[in-house]
Order: C-alpha cells, then structure tokens, then sequence
C-alpha cells in the first residue's frame, strides 16, 4: 500500500455495504411506486406490480441478511461512545460552521454510530420485522394495521437521513468516498477527520 | 383527453360521490331469515357451495369466504323486552369514502363502477390483502390464489340495468335497490328518522334502516376509517415525501452555503 494511504474498510464490509445500498434502493422505489398512486409507474420499471411484489419482498430477504451481517462490522464499536463523541454530536460535527474543529474521533465518528445504531439497527428491524408481518403474519386486519403502521414509520425515517447519509459521505467530505469504493483514505484525510483513530494507528 | 375517459378518472378515484347514484336499502325488520338473496348471489356470481357444519343455529356458513359475498346473520339479543331474533345482510357496503380503496397499493385491482359500486379486477390484484385493514366492516376475504373477493353490487347486472342478484330474489322487500337519493326518501317516508349510511364514510352504497341498534347487528354506531389508516394516510404518507425531498434540499442547501469540509492545503485527499 502506499504510504499516503490507511485501510479504511475489509473488502467484505464493502461488499455488504453496497448489497446492503441496491437492495435499499430496489426496495425504496418498488416501495413508493406502492405507496403513491402517482409513483406507481416506478414500478413498471420492474415489471408491473405483480413482479414489483415479488421484487420487493425477495429484495427484503436480502436487505435482511445484509443488515444482520453490518452487527459484525459496526455494532461493537457504535455501542462505544467515549467523551469525545458527545462533543461532536454537541457541536453537530461542526457541519454547521465553516471554522469548527473536529473533536478526536474513532475509527466511525459519533454521527456515524448514532446513524448506524438508530436508522440500520433499530429503523432497519423494524422495517424487516414489519415487512415479515405484512408478508406472513395471519391476515386479520390487527396484524395487517401493525404492520403498515410501523413499515411505514421505519420508512419515513429511512428515507429522511438515507439521503444524508449519500450526502456526509461523498459531496459534504471530499476523500471520503473511496473509503467505501477502494477501500483506502489518505493519511491526511484520516487526520483531518478521524484523529483518534489515525493515533491508534500510528499515523503521525 | 375524451369527456369519457374523464369521467371514468372521476369514478375510480374514489372522490365522486356525486356519481354514486344506485345502492341498496336494507331493512333488517322486514327480513324473514329465509337467505334467499345468499343464494341468489352464489348463483349469478358463480360461486361454489362450500361444506360446513351444524352449529346449532341457521347461521351458515359461519363467516363471509371468497365464496361467499353476501351472508344473512343471524343475531340474538336479550332486551327488557325480551329476546330478539334478528337477521341483517352481512356484505361490502361500497363506501363513498372507500378505505379499501384507499390503500390498495395496485391501481384498479379495486376500481368505481359507474353506478357507484366497488367493485374489484382479480387480475390487477396483487394478492397483498392490505384492503382487508382499510375495510372498516371487516368484509374482503381472499381466494387461493390471495386475490380479493367480494360483493360487488352485481356491478354485472347493475351495469346494464338490472337490480343485484339478492335484491331481485328478496320475496318481502327487505334488500331493496334504486336511485340512492329516492331510497333515503323511502326510507323517510317509511318512518325511519336517520338511515345508516345516509352520510357516513361519504355515504355508503348499502345502506340500513334499523328499529335497532346498528351495534346489536354487529356494526359500529358510527362507522369510520380505522384509526391507523387515518395516521398513516394524512400523517405518514405525506411525512415521507416531505422527508425524503427535505434531506435532499437540506443537503444542497448546506453544500452552497456552508459547504463541504474542503482538504487542508498541501493535503493529499
């Protein structure tokens, strides 16, 4: 490897990450076409709404088991949240001025934990759970409410902070991208924006 | 676009009351028990007879079933007068304010007819029985294959200018078809002050003109959409869209304004 660079991700977390990202965004548009009446011609993209159906619910078997594999990757390390972190959320990562500095960050920063444990673990077992309920539960109108009631609230705060998510992590950070393509980021990138970690690496 | 094709936008979607001319008039006092119209309707919509067992009452079957949209139940309650042996007609009322269709997530899988009936298209149902939570009567039920079922109003029959199969059979006038509006006057004139679903849910299609109360049938006092529907349909279907298009403006607006964290000068990115 290059000297200016660190290993950032496994080649396993990227490539769950992106079956992790297409499976979102299958299941994001089928969703909508269902949802919306005036979407519904996303869904002729994937073949009418009965192959949309069948799309949706076999894509969520996907996004299931990717999101069970994510535990490995980052849950450990998102349930870790050290002084430094609450720092940063207080300053809101210092996204909102051009001068703010960073306080020392981990490996993920605390935005990233509070992401990944809100929206993937928590938003994301309720969306499967419901998704399981709508497809298998009993179909009684109790079961079928439940099930719609809490999908669609996983939703909305999925496709709130997805987009975000997009944005932090390519446009809003230049040299953060490649950490999910290639895998590396620069030295300095790692400095800049994961102090705490570059430490722990030896990085000077 | 053609006056025609426009009119039919009006009558699918749900939001044309003023169209939803024909219906049925039911009155639960004049009905003798005799399920009649329960077998008039498996006949003309070619429906299998499905084998149940002897419960002890005439009730039967036991429950709607794709097989079966139209059932006379059979109701006893004790009063102070004594008990009372009741028959009511248990069937889609075909909503002005369908919730069915309001959910349904397959366009014209549940469509309006014309005369104002709801009625359905197995072949553009995606099997997800999602109308069965936004039914407040608790009324579609689902085939083999998952496909909804039920009362349509003979939109068949309705369609070319005969009255539904059930109430064509009644011998004593119990289910009586028409004109809404000169059904309610009927009603009226009959005596009875209100009639269940004069304006509820936007005017149901089958409406009852009860001595009784609606609760001793077996239906709500006061029919509505089921709460979580209401939530999900005016809160939460909104909240996505605004969400989704916030995170996006939010995202641009912070690019153009405060802007990405740019690399340190003489830093390799």
């Amino acid at each position: 490897m290059s000297e200016y660079l660190v290993q950032r991700t496994t080649t396993w977390e990227r490539f769950n990450h992106w079956v992790l990202a297409v499976s979102f965004i299958i299941l994001c548009l089928t969703g909508l076409g269902f949802l919306f009446h005036s979407l519904n011609w996303l869904n002729t993209i994937f073949g009418g709404n009965h192959l949309a159906k069948e799309i949706h619910r076999w894509t969520g078997v996907v996004f299931t088991f990717s999101v069970l594999f994510t535990l490995g990757s980052y849950l450990g390390e998102s349930l870790r949240f050290s002084k430094e972190d609450t720092q940063w959320l207080l300053n809101l990562g210092g996204y909102l001025s051009k001068t703010a500095v960073e306080p020392p960050q981990g490996r993920l920063n605390a935005g990233q934990k509070v992401y990944y444990l809100v929206v993937v673990v928590l938003c994301g077992a309720v969306i499967i759970i419901s998704g399981f309920i709508i497809w298998l539960a009993p179909s009684t109108a109790g079961w079928l409410r439940l099930g719609h009631l809490l999908h669609n609230l996983a939703f909305v705060v999925f496709v709130t902070t997805v987009p975000l998510h997009i944005y932090l992590s390519t446009a809003a950070n230049p040299g953060t991208f490649r950490g999910m393509t290639r895998g590396t980021v620069t030295k300095t990138w790692t400095k800049r924006h994961h102090s705490k970690w570059a430490k722990e690496l030896g990085i000077d | 676009m053609a006056v025609q094709e426009i009119e039919r936008q009006k009558y699918i979607s749900g939001v044309d009351v003023p169209y939803r001319q024909k219906g049925l008039l039911i009155t639960p006092e004049l009905c003798i028990g005799c399920r009649g119209c329960q077998t008039a309707c498996k006949e003309w919509n070619k429906l299998p007879g499905e084998r149940t067992h002897n419960r002890g009452t005439y009730e039967n079957p036991p429950d709607l079933t794709p097989n079966l949209y139209n059932k006379i139940r059979f109701v006893e309650v004790e009063t102070q007068q004594g008990l009372k042996w009741l028959f009511i007609s248990q069937r889609c009322m075909h909503c002005g304010e369908a919730g069915c269709m309001k959910v349904c997530p397959a366009p014209g899988a549940l469509y309006r007819t014309p005369q104002g009936a709801v009625a359905f298209n197995k072949d553009k149902c995606i099997g997800c029985r999602f109308c069965l939570a936004g039914c407040p009567f608790n009324i579609p039920r689902f085939d083999s294959n998952s496909k909804v079922s039920k009362c349509h109003l003979c939109s068949d029959r309705i369609s070319n200018g005969l009255p539904p199969a059930c109430a064509k059979t009644c011998p004593t006038g119990a289910i009586s078809y028409g004109d809404r509006d000169k059904l309610l006057s009927l009603a009226k004139a009959s005596g009875f002050k209100a009639v269940y679903g004069d304006k509820d849910l936007g005017g149901l299609g089958v409406m009852f003109a009860f001595r009784e109360y609606p609760s001793f049938y077996g239906l709500p006092d006061t029919p509505g959409l089921p709460s979580s529907i209401v939530f999900w349909k005016s809160i939460l279907k909104p909240l996505a869209l605004i969400g989704l298009g916030g995170a996006v403006a939010a995202a641009a607006a912070h690019y153009i304004t405060i802007g990405p964290k740019e690399p340190e000068e003489g830093g390799e990115q």
